[in-house]
């Protein structure tokens, strides 16, 4: 009886041995994409980027994520793609801190890393940023000032006001509006929200009421302009004010619809997912990215490097007219 | 007129919370004349319509001599599963059939509580805390944790409803949605049922002594198992009427407002221990929280600072009726 548990033992040892080393010693190459979670329409989006790459190069690309929002279950998973032995990991890191070990035993068993959304991380060939923080800021602003013809109040509303990203997004707004619309004047402080709809409803009527001649809204955490545009249909403001900020046309679209926000912007996932992929192909061939580069995807055309962070300027511009052409 | 001015008058809650709200008003419309406005008068009444439905709930459980912390969780579950289910099934289904079910899964929620509570006995703070996390656990892992923004057409037609609707010298527009009919009929039943009928006063009975209101005769368990059924219903009807209006079922929303209803009815002058809460003095709560929170960028208070204001006022709107409370009872010794 004992023995034959040892037999069976050893039979499944060596079995499970043989598959590890299988893959390993194939020449195919394979880049495994591994994001936060698996499911949802952000990371779906960037599926169908990972999979245009896969079928543009013949290179086995995949993507593969957790069922929770959970940086160990990300952790196991990227465990489970060094023992299949694949060429490359592109990874969106749900904690990057968490994922600093597992990443460097990744590199020492001679995989690729690249990373996105995770500028911090230590253990990465490259890091890719769709864009830098102030630029898309100042994009969102140079939409706002079109929309207003360059003069009246306007308001910007934050998520958090600890939330570094969202006060560089404003910080560069708020720059490129004194540098270009003179005429422009920033009313109140920065509004927060808490990324709560129904608070930046509130704050926004509570602006409308504190300053009846305001023109203009920019907003930062997906849901601002989702409550702001709320407030905006509610007095029958819609052509009198113009709103723009961050936000998916899932969460906004139907204030888009009525012109009670005028204008949103995102970076494609998709593009972020094919930049990953690419530039993992790079490195594995021993080129460099410089600075100024064409990576050959749009948003990507001239790359401002520092360090080992790559910023693209892969913001997307969505109106009432295209935004059925981004359905998440 | 006698009344008026005799002293207790004066010592009650109701007429502190009405000074302070005088108070806020004029400092209000002081640093910004356009504050007295019909815009924010509707505003504001829009604003306590959800935060009123849960403060009336909250009060009669206060009476009875319990705390509920978890109807916010309740209203939660019960607003996120109708939303979810009318989208997934029957889109097509009117509001009120809505309203129903959200109700229906409220009142399903508080009767848990009342069985825990009125049969078994247990502390209300902790059956409640016990299942506002269960509540809100369940939904996030086995309903679904995501936000709904394309709510069923009748839903949203429902917080187009207006009771009127005017344009402003500027031709913008203002106006009260029905919505806010729906506090005025929560009040006014729960008027009915504390001071017109024998299951009112036997709610404030257990609220003063549960031992004597046995003795009395009056069935405790059935009391206070009504009143959790009760609180229940009304926070489904909160919570459905609250992603109405706000356009969108976000599982995440509503749960940590509890801390602000509960404050609210404090000030107002529900006693923690029970027995005693007028419905004059919860929604005078109810308005000065909500005048509080939507008028602080009016003032001028920075952002940064406006949560410090509210747990100031708080802090003297609830201190200031004990200390004088306190100070009443040593000289009464």
């Amino acid at each position: 009886m004992k023995s034959s548990i040892k037999i069976l033992a050893s039979i499944l040892a060596a079995s499970t041995a043989l598959s590890i080393a299988l893959p390993a010693t194939s020449q195919e190459v394979s880049i495994a994409t591994v994001v936060k979670i698996s499911g949802i329409q952000w990371f779906n989006r960037m599926e169908e980027g990972v999979k245009q790459f896969a079928e543009d190069t013949g290179i086995n690309a995949f993507q593969v994520g957790p069922a929770q929002a959970d940086p160990q279950q990300q952790v196991a998973l990227i465990e489970d793609m060094i023992a299949q032995g694949v060429s490359a990991i592109a990874v969106v890191p749900m904690s990057p801190e968490a994922l600093e070990p597992v990443l460097k035993r990744a590199r020492d068993a001679g995989i690729v890393v690249v990373s996105h959304e995770a500028a911090s991380l230590q253990n990465v060939s490259y890091d890719i940023e769709a864009f830098q923080n102030e630029d898309f800021g100042a994009n969102l602003m140079k939409n706002l000032a079109a929309c207003l013809g360059g003069e009246g109040e306007y308001a910007v509303f934050v998520g958090s006001l600890t939330s570094q990203t969202h006060n560089q997004w404003v910080d560069g707004a708020i720059a490129y509006q004194e540098a270009n619309f003179p005429d422009m004047v920033l009313v109140g402080d920065r509004n927060e929200t808490f990324d709560d709809q129904q608070q930046a409803y509130e704050k926004a009527q509570e602006v409308l009421r504190a300053y009846p001649n305001i023109k203009g809204f920019q907003g930062s955490a997906s849901t601002d302009v989702a409550g702001i545009g709320l407030a905006i249909e509610e007095r029958g403001l819609e052509d009198s004010t113009c709103v723009a900020g961050t936000s998916l046309p899932s969460i906004a679209g139907q204030y888009l619809e009525t012109g009670a926000v005028d204008m949103i912007s995102f970076w494609d996932p998709s593009l972020a997912g094919y930049a990953m992929n690419k530039v993992a192909v790079m490195v594995m061939n021993g080129e460099e990215v410089t600075d100024g580069m064409d990576l050959g995807i749009t948003g990507y055309n001239s790359v401002r490097l520092v360090d080992k962070v790559i910023f693209g300027q892969a913001f997307v511009e969505v109106t009432k007219e295209n935004m059925a052409d981004y359905p998440f | 007129m006698k009344k008026l001015f005799s002293k207790s008058f004066w010592i009650r809650n109701e007429t502190l919370v009405a000074i302070v709200i005088i108070a806020f008003i004029i400092i209000a419309s002081i640093s910004d004349p356009r504050f007295l406005s019909m815009p924010t008068l509707t505003d504001l009444l829009r604003g306590g319509i959800v935060l009123g439905i849960f403060a009336v709930g909250v009060m009669v459980v206060l009476i009875s001599g319990g705390i509920d912390v978890s109807f916010t969780a309740v209203a939660v579950f019960a607003m996120y599963t109708t939303t979810l289910f009318l989208v997934t099934f029957v889109p097509e289904l009117s509001w009120y059939w809505a309203f129903g079910i959200s109700m229906l899964i409220g009142a399903a929620l508080g009767a848990i509580n009342g069985i825990f509570i009125a049969w078994f006995g247990l502390p209300t703070l902790i059956v409640t805390l016990g299942t506002l996390s269960i509540y809100r656990g369940f939904l996030l892992t086995f309903v679904g944790s995501k936000l709904i923004s394309n709510l069923p057409p009748d839903m949203r037609d429902f917080s187009r409803l207006m009771m009127f609707r005017n344009t402003n010298a500027d031709g913008s527009f203002y106006s009260l949605p029905w919505a806010f009919a729906a506090l005025v009929i929560v009040v006014i039943i729960t008027w009915f049922i504390l001071y017109r009928t024998t299951l009112g006063r036997s709610i404030f009975a257990i609220g003063g002594s549960i031992e004597s209101a046995r003795r009395i005769g009056i069935n405790v368990r059935a009391t206070q198992f009504f009143v959790y059924v009760y609180v229940g219903t009304l926070a489904g009807l909160a919570g459905i009427i609250y992603a109405s209006m706000s356009r969108v079922a976000n599982p995440f929303d509503l749960v940590g407002l509890e801390l602000s209803v509960i404050a609210a009815v404090v000030l107002g002058g529900a006693r923690l221990i029970g027995g005693y809460g007028t419905l004059t003095g919860t929604l005078l709560g109810v308005a000065l929280i909500v005048i509080v929170r939507n008028s602080l960028i009016v003032i001028g208070i920075p952002s940064t600072w406006q949560s410090v204001a509210i747990g100031v006022l708080i802090l003297v709107g609830t201190g200031l009726p004990a200390w004088q409370a306190k100070r009443a009872a040593a000289r009464a010794s």
